[in-house]
């Protein structure tokens, strides 16, 4: 029950990448619309870490060491939390 | 001879490799029934095998974006019209990216065929702590893996070691997708056999996986088929599983499953901690304001060398036209064969092939920026202006190319992954002013600013340039909201490869490709209307002994082409042309390069080897040229009226056959052909008649 809570509580803190602030490393908990099939094509995958590195009408995020530059529309697509410096390590 | 197919996704050094594997043995032709290049080449194997190797169009997935994408996809699937199924892949995957690049090769082990992996860029992996068990990865694949470093033939030899027979096929399936969507794998696959598809256990799981295939009608899939999956794919939909989406979640899992098991980083993904050097150009390079003034400068440089370098060639392929004509006019006869083959064909070729250095050269620079990585930092730029008018960055590329010429613009629109937007580009591309253009400007320009410096004169054209683009994307903004397709497909989502050196031999082999494609459409398509257009101006020929028979001008207006010109000068006449510029015009619409030379014959003006000195006497003529009223023909205003019709036409009946021919449709090429007509005379129309009231 509690690693329910806890995971209703991790969901709860997504926000979509277009709405994270750059500079921000962040985990990719799920992808909702319909370029999901497309995202996860080209790198974006549930589970992943990235790093968003740009803002702006197109983003650009580091993934998996290689740098992807994708729209806000799709950035909507995409939900994300930020990964902490605790977890990082 | 066997086939074996060299697939990867974009920036994986697909192409390096095909390179290494097959040397100078390649050749580039089409795919039956569609526009996109086949690359294919001679592979030996020590063990004495010979295949032909095919080099795929590079995608991320088997779900195409683009049309060279479909291509990819449907060979594989042994649905490509004229292409036998493969009998062995070769995957190319980077080694710094293997969380991305494993997702292609999870649904090429999919199709059953033979694959080896071959794992690329390993230096690079290396130099960024990422450490691969290569045999763990083969382990888990169930497949061979060969390390490789393509850009310096490192492990070529080993991966023609790996091909060799029996060819290695893959286990059984590595995923597993959610009960629902694997019971509609199951009983799909059952359909299909029955129906006797070939491959039915890979059509059924690509069915499944793509909702655009097995929707599309124009997939090459039966109608069975796809009604078939529809029912299968609905069963799940009724579960509220997407099977679309649960298959893909479920290779995205495996192939982290795998990359967690076999490659370690030495850090998770550096991020701002750890910039790279193409982060810190990009800090220049995508600036918003450095970046445009880097991408402004670099257009300028290029566009600069292009019009100061071509010249030196241009003056080669000039001379070596005359030679020609030269040596041809001493053997043959006088008479009509001679006529046609001087003055009809080598001097209506060459009057095309001449543009062919600046054709290249741009093309070559194209070529640089792309191989380096700033292409893709260009598009990116240009997705900002472009959206505006409904365009996406990704139209940057086939309209830089159209300033050159469009039928390789149109062509490079081939890589769009909307077909909403590849229309758009393709329908504006040629009002970016061609090389084939600058001839008419030269002449016109000259003739209007006739007492000003050079500077002034390139402003002009400048602005000429300028007038050309802006009306492409206000049409691009005009025909957005009509022309039919997904709003989706266009979103930006670009990859933006490191900056490297560019790669010279494949530019190099790029251009010799175009140079060939440009010679043989000159060969066929121009030459054709080269003899269509001399039989026009030279038939019927003048009876001997009347004026027209020494009279070139005269004979030029008793023929066909003269006739055709009298019958439009009602056309034309309110643009401020007489029928003799009408006459040029409509023999433009072949092929404008020819206007010059029309207008030459017209005014009894000799051809000179020196071009300056036919240009100077070309103009000396028109202005001294009079209705039979007197009137002067022309006038400021005319030479304005001329200069935007050229800026507006679509005189290039090549780029028609090429628009037909990239969207499957005569109804967008003459549409756009009879459009741009409209557009061009009712501009010139305005700048003549508005123009007037003022002076």
């Amino acid at each position: 029950m509690i690693a329910d809570i806890a995971s209703d509580l991790k969901a709860d803190s997504a926000m979509t990448l277009s709405k994270a602030s750059a500079g921000c490393q962040l985990r990719i908990r799920q992808l909702e619309g319909g370029e999901c099939q497309r995202l996860r094509e080209i790198g974006f995958c549930e589970e992943l870490e990235i790093c968003k590195l740009s803002d702006g009408r197109n983003m650009i995020c580091s993934v998996c060491g290689t740098r992807l530059a994708l729209s806000k529309k799709l950035g909507d697509q995409v939900l994300v939390e930020e990964v902490h410096e605790a977890e990082l390590v | 001879m066997e086939t074996i197919a060299l697939v990867g996704n974009p920036n994986s050094g697909k192409t390096t490799l095909f390179n290494a594997l097959t040397g100078a043995n390649q050749k580039v032709g089409n795919y039956p029934g569609v526009t996109v290049s086949r690359v294919s080449g001679v592979l030996r194997t020590p063990h004495g095998h010979k295949y032909e190797l095919l080099d795929l169009p590079g995608c991320y997935s088997l779900s195409p974006q683009a049309p060279d994408e479909k291509i990819t996809r449907d060979v594989l699937l042994g649905d490509q019209q004229g292409s036998d199924l493969p009998e062995a892949v070769v995957c190319v995957v980077d080694a710094s990216n293997l969380e991305r690049h494993l997702y292609l090769v999870t649904q090429v082990m999919d199709l059953g065929l033979p694959v080896v992996v071959a794992l690329n860029k390993i230096d690079l992996a290396q130099k960024q702590g990422i450490r691969i068990n290569v045999e763990l990865l083969a382990e888990e694949l169930g497949l061979p893996v060969v390390p490789c470093q393509a850009n310096k033939s490192i492990g070529v030899v080993d991966i023609k070691h790996a091909i060799r027979r029996p060819l290695p096929r893959p286990s059984s399936r590595k995923w597993q997708a959610d009960k629902h969507t694997e019971s509609a794998i199951t009983e799909l696959a059952s359909k299909l056999k029955a129906d006797h598809l070939d491959n039915a256990q890979p059509h059924a799981i690509h069915l499944l996986a793509d909702r655009d295939y097995r929707c599309s009608e124009q997939s090459a899939v039966s109608k069975e088929a796809r009604d078939a999956s529809l029912e299968c794919a609905a069963n799940c939909e009724r579960a509220e599983v997407s099977p679309e989406d649960s298959i893909s979640k479920a290779r995205t899992k495996w192939v982290q499953s795998v990359c967690l098991l076999t490659a370690r980083r030495k850090e998770p993904d550096q991020g701002m901690s750890g910039l790279t050097f193409s982060d810190k150009v990009d800090q220049v390079v995508l600036h918003p304001f450095m970046g445009w003034v880097v991408f402004v400068g670099l257009m300028m440089g290029i566009f600069w060398a292009i019009f100061s370098l071509a010249e030196y060639p241009m003056n080669w392929v000039d001379a070596g036209i005359s030679l020609i004509s030269d040596t041809v006019s001493g053997t043959l006869p006088e008479g009509d064969l001679k006529d046609l083959i001087i003055d009809g064909i080598i001097a209506g070729v060459g009057s095309v092939v001449i543009f062919l250095p600046q054709i290249l050269l741009l093309l070559f620079f194209i070529g640089l920026i792309e191989t380096s990585g700033y292409m893709a930092r260009a598009a990116l730029l240009m997705d900002r202006l472009m959206s505006k008018v409904g365009l996406s960055g990704r139209a940057f590329l086939p309209l830089l190319s159209s300033y050159a010429c469009a039928i390789p613009g149109i062509m490079a629109t081939r890589s769009m992954d909307s077909a909403k937007q590849r229309l758009l580009t393709i329908l504006i591309a040629p009002w970016m002013s061609c090389t084939a253009r600058l001839p008419v400007y030269s002449l016109l320009i000259g003739m209007l600013l006739a007492g000003y410096g050079a500077l002034v004169q390139a402003l002009v054209l400048a602005l000429i340039y300028f007038l050309g683009t802006i009306s492409a994307l206000f049409a691009a903004w005009l025909l957005a909201p009509r022309v039919k397709g997904s709003e989706e497909a266009s979103h930006f989502l670009m990859e933006l490869p490191e900056y490297s050196m560019p790669d010279m031999s494949y530019t190099g082999r790029h251009l010799a490709e175009r140079a060939w494609s440009f010679l043989r459409k000159a060969g066929t398509v121009i030459l054709g209307l080269c003899i269509l257009l001399w039989a026009l101006e030279t038939y019927p020929k003048p009876i001997e002994g009347t004026p027209a028979a020494d009279d070139p001008a005269l004979a030029l207006e008793q023929s066909y082409m003269g006739r055709v010109g009298h019958a439009i000068e009602p056309v034309v006449k309110p643009l401020g042309y007489d029928w003799r510029t009408g006459t040029a015009l409509v023999a433009a619409f072949a092929a404008r390069e020819v206007f010059n030379a029309n207008l030459a014959i017209s005014y009894s003006v000799e051809e000179s080897d020196d071009e300056d000195l036919f240009l100077e006497q070309l103009r000396a003529k028109l202005a001294q040229a009079t209705w039979p009223d007197g009137r002067k023909v022309y006038t400021p205003l005319t030479t304005m009226s001329l200069l935007v019709f050229f800026v507006y036409a679509l005189q290039c009946l090549p780029t028609t056959v090429v628009v037909r021919r990239e969207t499957g449709s005569w109804k967008w090429a003459i549409g756009q052909l009879v459009g741009m007509t409209v557009v061009a005379w009712l501009a010139a129309f305005a700048v003549y008649q508005i123009g007037s009231l003022f002076s």
